[in-house]
């Protein structure tokens, strides 16, 4: 076990010491959205209890290594669609199994339409500190493209609610460049948000994912494809008006007011370690990662057996953990600290693509400043293209 | 047997008009397979199947014939190949014939293809014995093509018999008209051996069988025997005759067909149209009529894996066993890679060879679009034949070029006549003649350049008039044109792979097409890229490939990262496998992909 850590920098920058974090993953929704290929399910509230009851179980018998940790997130699905007092339970069997650090970041992802200012309330004295309501747009008709039950206004007032019962950090998330999407929708969309000061925005773009009925719709030619032009548009709009409005970008999806950066998001960006409990959650703990089963039945029943819930793993050995970092790293805007990056995975990685490097620096694409190594400012939407040159 | 008592025949039809049918028959009425083997298409299906470990080709088949005045006579079915590409094939097996059988379908009336055999054995002197078939069909029109067919070869409407090769009417009566109206052989059998291969495949086992008929002399089983054209001498290990079934005989007289097998490795050194003459006693001259193998059609195959080179060349080196017409010779492409320039008789050979390195070698493969031949006068005064674009020298160097020519016959219904006419115009056609059949069918013959027929014209040509007229082609020297090197240029290189010979004024619509096909399948660069048609260094098209803008994974869910470095590691990997082209990056599918879009017919 290892000391407390110091209190987190939520700057937004690299973290050479990342923390220690917990995520879990409700796997449940009231309605799946069209796009949507996370593990989540439908209608089975019938196991609710039971699965709440395995991940206790699940998270009292972790017998791996622990720190208290500086960032919880609890994930689906929708977390928000179980009571309050599940998810305290929930909350309370990880502070108890390995305590929590002081100034941790506990985070839930909400639904607008499972939240309200009691159920804030009560999340807020179950422990929850942070709250990211998924918005995705403001316009009806984009909602309902994509799936979404709930209007835009209760969309608004979700993010309302939550600073009434004194939520004090605040998400929003949004997708924006998907084909019912018309320029000035997704301006609105913005304007809308930031109408409500949230501290934090994360702005996805819309991914076509296999296996979603937006994928067939796409492939039946009944709705048109995304179209990755628009999106760098619609990127650059919102990149515009969060600056005008004081949020930094720190990530390429993520924006924030000063110190307001998401701790489990830097985590995740830094390669630092996490448990992963729960239906499909990832786990990583020095080099090795691992899933565990998708179903909620068999997460269940494996617990209750007593059974390992893993489903598949794998150990990144020394060439290949720097590498990953690097793909990680550079999604932040600050880039990698190169000094405490070699600290962390050895010198070799960098070094032995010094020249690519030096390449991809040439075209205008990396830039070297100072401690860090960066992608360009230009480059961030065509991350891809340099990330795999390195890996 | 004596030569009074010998006919020989093929039998000239055109796809699904009978011929199998009709040889079914025959076979069935001069007992030569018995009721209890009998099955439809015996001979095709002997073709497909093995015989005392030997590769079975009904090439030739003997029949004994008990005719009406009371005597036995041994008619041999020679077999022809049936497309234009093997048209120096099919003048052979004629060449070993006294006489035809020109077989029509009384529903569809005679076929390009048809006319021209039709033709090659009225060159030949052959007898012709004019047949419809399949007269028991309701839309069967036996009067109207009677007529065309007595109109065609000049004899008496009535002198067309008139058939069910289905039902087995009108086939006695055309047996006695085979005895009675074809010729027996006239050769001397007394002079020194010479005997025609009409057709010769390779086996594991055996080796080559040569199919032949004895035209002088006679051979006799361990006879040296030598192929004159070749200069391979060897013993005669096995001869013998196929009634149907292989069966060695000590001896072939005089007028005789059979096979040969001799130890002999390849085919291509017992070609068809050799003379198998005697070592002890040979023939000062050989049979008129041989020729070398002349590739028409020019490609380069490539493996779609590059790894698959070795067994590339592997798999051409054991077709060329079998296939005395296939050249190759490796060549290299940037774009493609590794592979060979392939010459080939013509497109349906080229397909066949495609066809069989794929099926039978399991290949992946991919050919540029298809070239001819064209010979280059330089300046300088020497001049050079051109098989592949890329060898096309400078404009400023060239005195002129000349490509090979063909006379295309086209037969159609007449009301397409406009259609074919405009077609052929457009490939820069010459009418050559045109004569009506009937009222409802015209022959027309255009002078025309290869290297227009070779692409997509007979596709358009069936398509433009509902698959009712029929192709057939024959070279007829080369002429000069006014014929460009299209270049394609990504980002200012050239991909050689699209080098192309164009008539100048087609250059434009090749440009055109080219750049924009590729617009489609290059993927995005992280910066503009140009795609330029050129003209030595003159631009003629230009197409951009606009900077990629977004290409960046939205988030990583869940932390899930493992998806995350596995999606951009297969990104990198398909980077790995993309061909660079200067600064380009292009995946061999595009190139693949932009030529199987040309050979599928969309070239202006």
């Amino acid at each position: 076990m290892i000391a407390t850590a110091p209190l987190f920098n939520r700057s937004g920058g690299w973290l050479a010491d990342p923390g220690f974090g917990v995520y879990v993953h409700i796997p449940f929704c009231l309605h799946r959205c069209h796009y949507c290929d996370f593990n989540t399910y439908e209608g089975q509230d019938s196991l609710f209890e039971l699965y709440v009851d395995a991940l206790v179980t699940e998270i009292e018998r972790w017998a791996g290594a622990t720190r208290p940790p500086t960032s919880i997130f609890f994930g689906g699905g929708t977390p928000t669609l179980l009571a309050a007092r599940d998810l305290r339970r929930i909350l309370e069997a990880i502070t108890r199994r390995m305590g929590l650090s002081p100034g941790a970041e506990v985070s839930i992802e909400c639904n607008p339409e499972t939240v309200d200012e009691p159920k804030f309330e009560a999340l807020l004295a179950a422990g929850f500190n942070r709250f990211s309501i998924g918005i995705q747009s403001l316009m009806p008709h984009v909602l309902r493209g994509l799936g979404r039950t709930h209007s835009a206004e209760r969309a608004l007032e979700s993010l309302a609610a939550a600073r009434r019962a004194g939520v004090a950090d605040l998400n929003a998330d949004l997708i924006y460049g998907s084909p019912w999407e018309r320029p000035e929708d997704w301006a609105r969309s913005l304007e809308g948000v930031l109408g409500e000061q949230p501290d934090h925005v994360s702005a996805y773009a819309l991914t076509v994912e296999e296996r979603t009925p937006l994928h067939t719709l796409v492939a039946t030619g009944r709705v048109r494809d995304v179209d990755p032009d628009v999106q760098a548009e619609r990127h650059a709009l919102a990149d515009e008006c969060f600056g005008k409005a004081g949020y930094e970008r720190y990530e390429v999806s993520n924006w924030c007011l000063p110190g307001r950066a998401s701790a489990h998001n830097l985590l995740y960006w830094s390669a630092g370690d996490y448990l992963g409990f729960g239906a499909g959650a990832h786990g990583h703990l020095d080099g090795r990662r691992w899933w565990t089963v998708k179903l909620p039945r068999e997460f269940i029943s494996a617990v209750a057996r007593g059974a390992c819930t893993e489903e598949g793993a794998e150990v990144l050995d020394h060439e290949q953990r720097g590498p990953e970092a690097l793909m990680l790293g550079l999604r932040l805007a600050s880039g990698i600290d190169v000094g405490a990056f070699n600290a962390r995975f050895g010198d070799g990685c960098l070094s032995d693509r010094a020249g690519v490097i030096s390449d991809i620096v040439g075209a205008g694409l990396l830039e070297q400043s100072g401690s860090h190594l960066r992608l360009a400012p230009g480059a961030t939407m065509v991350a891809n293209e340099v990330i795999c040159r390195l890996l | 047997m004596d030569q009074a008592h010998q006919r020989a025949i093929a039998v000239i039809a055109h796809i699904d008009h009978g011929k199998s049918t009709l040889s079914d028959r025959l076979l069935q009425l001069t007992g030569t397979v018995g009721a209890r083997e009998m099955r439809a298409q015996y001979l095709d299906r002997m073709d497909l199947e093995r015989e005392r470990g030997i590769t079975i080709k009904a090439a030739a088949v003997r029949m004994s014939y008990l005719a009406a005045d009371g005597a036995t006579y041994q008619i041999n079915l020679i077999d022809t190949p049936g497309h234009v590409d093997f048209s120096y094939e099919v003048s052979r097996s004629l060449a070993a014939c006294d006489g035809v059988l020109l077989l029509v379908d009384a529903a569809q009336g005679i076929e390009a293809q048809t006319l021209t055999n039709l033709y090659l054995a009225v060159d030949a002197g052959l007898e012709v014995i004019p047949i419809l078939n399949k007269i028991d069909l309701p839309a069967a029109q036996p009067d109207k093509y009677a007529a065309e067919m007595a109109a065609l070869i000049g004899c008496d409407e009535s002198d067309v018999h008139r058939i069910s090769a289905k039902t087995g009417e009108g086939v006695p009566e055309l047996l006695e008209a085979i005895v009675a109206r074809v010729p027996p052989p006239t050769g001397n059998p007394e002079a020194p051996l010479r005997a025609l291969v009409f057709d010769s495949i390779y086996d594991t086992y055996r080796g080559v069988i040569a199919y032949m008929r004895v035209i002088d002399g006679r051979i006799r089983l361990s006879d040296p025997i030598r192929f004159m054209a070749t200069g391979v001498e060897v013993d005669a290990d096995e001869i013998g005759v196929m009634a149907p079934h292989l069966e060695p005989v000590p001896m072939l007289d005089t007028g005789e067909v059979g096979y040969l097998i001799a130890g002999i490795k390849e085919v291509r050194l017992a070609k068809v149209g050799d003379t198998v003459t005697a070592l002890g006693a040979p023939a000062s001259h050989p049979l008129p009529g041989y020729r070398e193998p002349k590739p028409m059609v020019y490609a380069g195959i490539y493996p779609v894996d590059g790894d698959d080179f070795p067994l590339l060349r592997d798999a051409l080196d054991k077709l060329k066993l079998n296939d005395a017409a296939l050249v190759y010779e490796p060549e290299s492409s940037t774009a493609l890679g590794f592979g060979f320039r392939c010459g080939f008789l013509g497109l349906l050979h080229m397909e066949i060879v495609r066809e069989r390195l794929e099926r039978e070698f399991r290949l992946a493969l991919i050919a540029t679009a298809p070239s001819v031949a064209y010979e280059v006068e330089l300046t300088e005064g020497a001049t050079r034949v051109v098989r592949n674009p890329t060898e096309m020298p400078d404009g400023g160097s060239i005195a002129s070029v000349h490509e090979p020519y063909v006379s295309a016959m086209i037969v159609t219904p007449s009301e397409y006549v406009g259609t074919v006419m405009q077609l052929c115009q457009g490939r820069r056609g010459e009418l050559d003649e045109m004569h009506y059949l009937s009222p409802e069918r015209v022959e027309i013959r255009y002078n025309m350049p290869l290297a227009e027929i070779i692409f997509d014209f007979f596709d358009q040509l069936k398509s433009q008039t509902k698959g009712y007229a029929s192709l057939d082609y024959e070279p007829v020297g080369s002429k000069a044109s006014s014929l460009v090197r299209v270049d394609v240029l990504l980002n200012q290189q050239p991909v050689d792979a699209f080098s192309t010979i164009v008539h100048r004024d087609k250059a434009y619509d090749y440009g055109k097409t080219m750049t924009e096909r590729l617009r489609k399948l290059i993927p995005r660069q992280l910066f503009d890229v140009p795609i330029q048609a050129a003209i030595g260094s003159r631009i003629i098209a230009r197409e951009t490939v606009k900077a990629k803008r977004k290409d960046v994974l939205a988030k990583c869910y869940g932390g899930d990262v493992t998806r995350k470095r596995k999606l951009l590691e297969r990104q990198k990997e398909g980077k790995r496998r993309m061909k660079q082209i200067g600064s380009v990056e292009v995946p061999q599918t595009a190139f693949i992909e932009a030529l199987r879009l040309e050979a599928d017919g969309s070239k202006p």
